[in-house]
């Protein structure tokens, strides 16, 4: 299993924090232009989703898996979007995303008066505790070496 | 960083003296920081909503409350919270016919425990920081509401009492280049 | 709302025995939101502090009180080392829950004392960035301290340094020193 990178909006579309545990190619773009084409992808298969499916989608989790990776976002009731990409076995990542949630962006971003909830995180702390998260999670523990 | 160190008996809580003095002594700062208590007041409740856009995350993260269906649910959550970060336990009642409209009723009002007015401030509406607490947090969940203090102990009422009306629903953003 | 309710008095209701606790969430972010407010009304570190030393400053005058009438039945302290473990301890403990974890002695002058914290309470959630680096929160808590030996006849200044966690400098006035002397003599 193997967790490849998360991307954190907030209600407004503005990319937080990105952060990459494996990543081989990129997109050859801006961070900027590449988050834009993420949270527009997102916002446009949520909407559309929202507009054809039969059951409520107001959970706040949603995945979709391709043949060769999965998706998932976690949307809080405040609308911040975690978007954590994975390849199709990894497990737990509605939980791992909750941990990350609560753990790390409510303790180390909320609480601290420093950071702004408006701005791009820059807090090292932050990046720091995120990926310790990460690595103990048992979606990345279990990568092949 | 370690959080070994946090205090033994419970790490979420703080002592509600140290609360209630660091509150006076913020309200006691703008009153000299400021020429009227209007202003006073409207910084209490800024300051309030900022505060509410940040606990209403803690809230959500620890409490898990799931999303809110209609302004009774709204109510309901905002009782708990109260219960979560002062201690208190507020009735909620006073329904506009409407369904638009309610009050947060407090017995004891944990902000102003040492508190007496001073008669030059009489207009100063010493904890509206909780108007703006209430105001951000319910914004943060996609909800405007109006929040406003009808009745307050400090003034020779029997309860201090908060009305909140709901004004409308928020949509989500448009991301840039969408239509 | 009527001008002619009969506003309640303070000296009606009983002295808080102390016990009433609220969240730490609530209280990181009222204190969060004091630290912005003082930011943004200072150009530098220094005038930050200021402001946050004063109001630190209200709170311990109010502890004083609270304490001494509640703990310690009016008896004042007179003398530097009893007032030093007072706030090491009592104070500490009210407001905190627990003792600071040191207290030490400057070995190069009589008038310094060191109060040791390693992770105050107000600076559990705070990440200073690099370019400010010198900004330390418990400028508060150095205001309350102040405070309290000002207001139990003890004058001195302090300041919140970062060294082992948050170090509190304690430099008593001379006058201080002179009177424990005199009082050690008797």
């Amino acid at each position: 299993m193997t967790i490849y990178n998360l991307y954190l909006f907030d209600r407004d579309g503005q990319l937080l924090h990105y952060a990459e545990w494996t990543r081989n190619k990129q997109s050859g773009m801006t961070r900027e232009e590449e988050a834009k084409l993420m949270y527009g992808m997102i916002f446009s298969i949520k909407s559309f989703v929202t507009k054809v499916s039969p059951v409520d989608l107001r959970e706040g989790y949603l995945t979709y898996t391709t043949n060769k990776y999965r998706l998932n976002l976690y949307e809080t009731p405040s609308r911040l979007k975690f978007i954590l990409n994975t390849d199709v076995h990894a497990q737990g990542i509605k939980e791992l995303l909750h941990q990350i949630y609560t753990q790390v962006y409510v303790e180390y971003i909320v609480c601290n008066p420093l950071c702004q909830l408006s701005k791009p995180i820059e807090s090292e702390l932050y990046a720091a505790k995120l990926d310790e998260v990460v690595k103990q999670s048992p979606a990345y523990a279990s990568r092949p070496a | 960083m370690s959080r070994q160190s946090m205090r033994a008996n419970d790490p979420k809580k703080v002592s509600g003296e140290l609360f209630t003095l660091t509150y006076g002594s913020l309200v006691a700062q703008l009153l000299k920081d400021y020429e009227n208590v209007d202003d006073v007041n409207r910084q209490l409740e800024r300051m309030g909503y900022n505060i509410g856009m940040r606990l209403i995350e803690d809230f959500l993260a620890r409490a898990n409350p799931g999303r809110c269906y209609d302004l009774r649910d709204t109510a309901d959550k905002i009782q708990q919270a109260f219960k979560l970060y002062l201690g208190v336990s507020p009735s909620i009642g006073s329904w506009s016919p409407g369904g638009d409209e309610f009050s947060v009723v407090l017995e004891t009002n944990p902000m102003a425990e040492f508190v007496e007015l001073p008669d030059h401030c009489l207009g100063l509406r010493y904890s509206n920081i909780l108007a703006g607490v209430i105001r951000g947090a319910c914004e943060m969940v996609q909800l405007e509401v109006m929040a406003w203090f009808i009745a307050d102990q400090l003034k020779g009422d029997n309860v201090t009492e908060i009305r909140v009306k709901f004004v409308k629903r928020l949509e989500d953003a448009i991301p840039a280049g969408e239509d | 709302m009527s001008g002619s309710k009969q506003r309640p008095s303070i000296l009606d209701k009983s002295l808080s025995r102390g016990r009433t606790e609220v969240s730490l969430t609530a209280y990181a972010l009222l204190f969060s939101e004091m630290v912005q407010y003082s930011h943004n009304r200072v150009t530098s570190v220094n005038e930050l502090h200021n402001k946050l030393s004063e109001l630190g400053e209200r709170v311990g005058v109010r502890m004083v009180e609270l304490l001494f009438v509640r703990e310690r039945n009016y008896k004042r302290e007179t003398k530097l080392l009893n007032i030093l473990l007072f706030v090491k301890g009592t104070l500490w403990k009210s407001l905190f829950g627990k003792e600071a974890d040191k207290l030490d002695r400057a070995t190069d002058d009589e008038r310094i004392y060191y109060l040791i914290e390693k992770e105050p309470l107000v600076n559990r959630f705070i990440s200073v960035p690099r370019d400010k680096s010198s900004i330390n929160c418990a400028a508060f808590i150095a205001g309350i301290i102040e405070s309290v030996l000002n207001a139990t006849g003890f004058p001195a200044k302090v300041t919140a340094l970062w060294h082992k966690g948050t170090t509190f400098m304690i430099k008593f006035d001379d006058t201080v020193l002179t009177r424990d002397k005199q009082l050690e003599g008797r």
